[in-house]
């Protein structure tokens, strides 16, 4: 009954009003950047993140969760009322939820949504409870050669579940653990492909890259398409909120379904929330009675893919609180603010610190409860804050965004490198390339090379240890398989499928 | 004839392509040259612009192929950093831009974005080639480096090949206006934050930004450009705490 006394303790520290406000404020915040179209929850999260830095760790990493889940809501609101997806986790959304809103029925799309949403929140939550401390006592049995194994595993998965090519995908991961590289050397202090500009000695901020390839980026491409974007706003007003008896009864069976699949997904490393909103959508089509209603406003196209991105997006912690290693981006940005609060990821973390684990972990059911009371009153103020034109809003975003990476050190150069990722992100995109494995890849790579030198030390300089050791040698071969499964023509065609889901 | 024009559109369009690698071989010396002209008006230490071209020039067409015979009999001299960028990056990509002459590409977007990586991880391992590799069984400085680096090489170069083998897109269009402006406003904050305060810097790079599109009317843009650098003087240094420079230094004396 640990369990409970720790979940209890969770939610006595959450309680406190302090914390109350910060996983508010986050909430709100976070859906207000994660309404406005063309900026995604890892944009979001990297812009926001120097808001929590003058608050306790506790107090932040709270709030931080907050703007975390709040942009996946607030990304479902802009897809569903003006068909532009705020952020990859809600394409799908957009297919059969925009269709709704467009047939009068904006108001159950968007409540269902939301209770899907809270439902997968909750399970989730009881599952972060249920498999973080037997996660961690694994952890301990991990040593050098089972972590880089692991992150190996993960890295390979994030190519699998990636679109496009996997071998760009691949490439996109190595160019991230180069770029990790940049700085002074753990290990050795020596300082490698920094050219002796005192700038980069520490390193690329994790935070700079992300905001320059996922906020820059996408402004200069959004630009691209014309700042008058076709928006597709809904113009009626939205009445009745409440779904029917009937939108209940549809929508129970995809919720609970998106809710398993989501969670399953999330805890996977590489894995998060955007495949499985593409999952479950595949998922509901091919279990559907009449699979023709999808596309044409099916109310399952909007609770599986919304219960699975936010089942997923709570059990992708998993990972991260008791192995220390993100899972996918944004998780990649909370080690980031971990880190800048003084607290390393890692089992330890679960034993140390356990106001901030279980903390957090009661506030996130909090926090979904705060969203669905709050945001279905305010949906009134989300549509018009669609209606600010872009033209208006992409010079705000830039300034919001240099504000925000100078505030991290205090070192302009900050936003001068950012801009220069924001190109580089640019030129990614024209090229197909994805940018989320290059932001995995940074964020695991000073991990990976430090226990890959570890467990070549231990073994003395043998390569076969990574094969000798049972654990590890499992993790590398379904590693191996699923490679070897993803370049295979016919999962690769479905795959495909998956992903080219919202162009048809 | 139809076949023919689509033939020539192709070969014109390969020149312009190899051209580019060409300028790309050479362009971290390009990029030397340009900031070494600052020594000229006493910005910065280094090498002034004439010493900095004599010493690429000879490293790429003498001190290089030097290395090269010298490797090639056996004799294990230092060689300096030019002549290394020659050897690692250069001639790699010149052999490439040559070899580009003579393909069909058929998918433009795949082959140069390939490419271009390829550069990219090639300047990498150039940039690493001063560092320490392996000593004994535990790992240098420069090893984990120079592994990725060997990697994201032949990753690239596959991509690469993809795109002369299977049918792809071609090269996306570039804008130019939004990035320009949207740089320019950065970068202008980035200057201009720590002499003239948040104040100033969050308007003036508001407006400067908010010329990257044809859509802006700039009465409407200074208005909320005015509230908005407003509404972040406030909450920045005041509500968060973060300490930021707010008015002109001129001024605050």
């Amino acid at each position: 009954m640990e369990l409970f006394a720790n979940l209890a303790h969770g939610f006595v520290v959450a309680f406190s009003p302090i914390n109350l406000l910060m996983c508010l404020i986050g909430a709100l915040v976070g859906t207000l950047v994660g309404v406005l179209p063309g900026i995604g929850t890892i944009a979001t999260v990297a812009m926001l993140l120097p808001i929590t830095f003058g608050l306790p760790p506790v107090g932040a990493l709270i709030m931080l969760a907050g703007i975390y889940y709040g942009a996946q809501y607030g990304g479902s609101t802009t897809s569903i009322l003006v068909n532009i997806p705020g952020e990859a986790t809600s394409v799908v959304t957009a297919i059969d939820g925009h269709q709704m809103a467009r047939q009068g029925r904006a108001g159950p799309a968007l409540a269902i949504a939301a209770i899907g949403s809270f439902f997968a929140g909750c399970v989730a939550t009881v599952l972060i409870a249920v498999l973080g401390a037997p996660l961690t006592k694994l952890a301990l049995a991990f040593g050098p050669a089972e972590y880089f194994s692991l992150m190996v595993l993960g890295l390979i998965f994030a190519v699998v579940l990636a679109k496009g090519s996997v071998l760009k995908a691949i490439a996109m991961i190595v160019f991230g653990l180069l770029l990790s590289m940049v700085g002074s050397d753990i290990e050795t202090g020596a300082s490698r492909m920094a050219f002796n500009i005192p700038e980069l000695a520490d390193g690329l901020g994790f935070a700079t890259v992300a905001m320059g390839v996922f906020g820059f980026a996408e402004i200069i491409r959004n630009l691209d398409a014309g700042a008058e974007m076709s928006r597709d706003l809904v113009q009626q007003k939205i009445t009745g909120l409440m779904p029917t008896r009937k939108d209940l009864v549809d929508s129970t069976p995809a919720i609970l379904r998106g809710t398993v699949l989501g969670s399953i997904l999330g805890i996977l490393p590489g894995g998060g929330a955007t495949i499985a909103s593409f999952g479950s959508y595949t998922l509901e089509k091919k279990l559907a009675r009449n699979p023709s209603r999808f596309g044409r406003g099916a109310i399952e196209g909007v609770a599986g893919p919304e219960s699975a991105n936010n089942a997923a997006a709570q059990t992708s912690f998993i990972p991260l609180l008791t192995l220390g290693i993100p899972p996918n981006a944004v998780m990649a940005l909370m080690v980031g603010a971990m880190t800048i609060h003084g607290i390393v990821p890692g089992p330890q973390v679960m034993q140390k610190q356990p106001d901030l684990v279980w903390g957090m972990i009661a506030s996130m059911w909090i926090g979904n409860l705060m969203l669905i009371i709050i945001n279905l009153p305010l949906v009134g103020i989300w549509v018009r804050l669609l209606r600010v034109p872009y033209r208006l809003m992409f010079p705000s975003i830039v300034i919001f965004c240099a504000i925000g990476i100078y505030s991290v050190n205090n070192a302009p150069v900050d936003v001068i490198l950012a801009g220069v990722f924001g190109l580089v992100g640019y030129w990614l995109i024209k090229h197909d390339f994805e940018p989320a494995p290059l932001l995995l890849g940074m964020v695991l790579g000073p991990l990976m090379e430090e226990n890959l030198r570890r467990a070549l030390l231990i073994s003395r300089g043998d390569w076969s240890v990574f094969v000798m050791r049972p654990l590890s040698a499992v993790l590398l071969a379904v590693a191996a398989g699923l490679l070897v499964l993803t370049v295979l023509p016919a999962l690769r065609s479905k795959r495909d499928e998956v992903f080219t889901e919202s162009e048809n | 004839m139809a076949d023919t024009m689509g033939h020539s559109a192709t070969a014109t369009r390969n020149t312009k392509v190899a051209l580019g690698f060409c300028l790309l071989a050479i362009a971290p010396q390009i990029f030397e040259l340009i900031w070494s002209i600052g020594t000229i008006f006493g910005w910065g230490t280094g090498r002034g612009p004439t010493a900095v071209v004599i010493s690429h020039a000879t490293a790429l067409l003498a001190g290089a192929p030097g290395a090269l015979i010298g490797a090639a009999s056996g004799d294990t001299k230092k060689v300096s950093s030019e002549v290394l960028l020659a050897l690692i990056y250069s001639y790699p990509l010149f052999v490439v831009a040559i070899l580009t002459f003579f393909m069909t590409i058929r998918s433009a977007q795949d082959y140069v974005g390939g490419v271009v990586l390829m550069a990219v991880a090639l300047f990498a391992l150039w940039a690493g080639s001063d560092l320490q590799g392996m000593r004994g069984f535990s790992f240098g400085a420069g090893t984990a480096p120079r592994m990725f680096g060997g990697l994201l090489v032949a990753l690239s170069a596959g991509i690469a090949l993809t795109g002369l083998l299977t049918d792809g897109p071609p090269m996306a269009h570039y804008s130019w206006r939004g990035p320009l402006f949207v740089m320019a406003g950065i970068l202008f904050f980035a200057l201009a934050i720590r002499p003239l305060g948040l104040v100033v810097t969050g308007f003036i790079s508001f407006m400067i930004a908010a010329a990257g599109s044809q859509e802006t009317r700039w009465l409407e843009a200074a208005i909320v450009g005015a509230c908005l650098t407003l509404g972040c003087a406030i909450l920045f240094p005041y509500v968060l705490g973060l300490p930021m420079p707010m008015f002109p230094r001129f001024l605050a004396q």
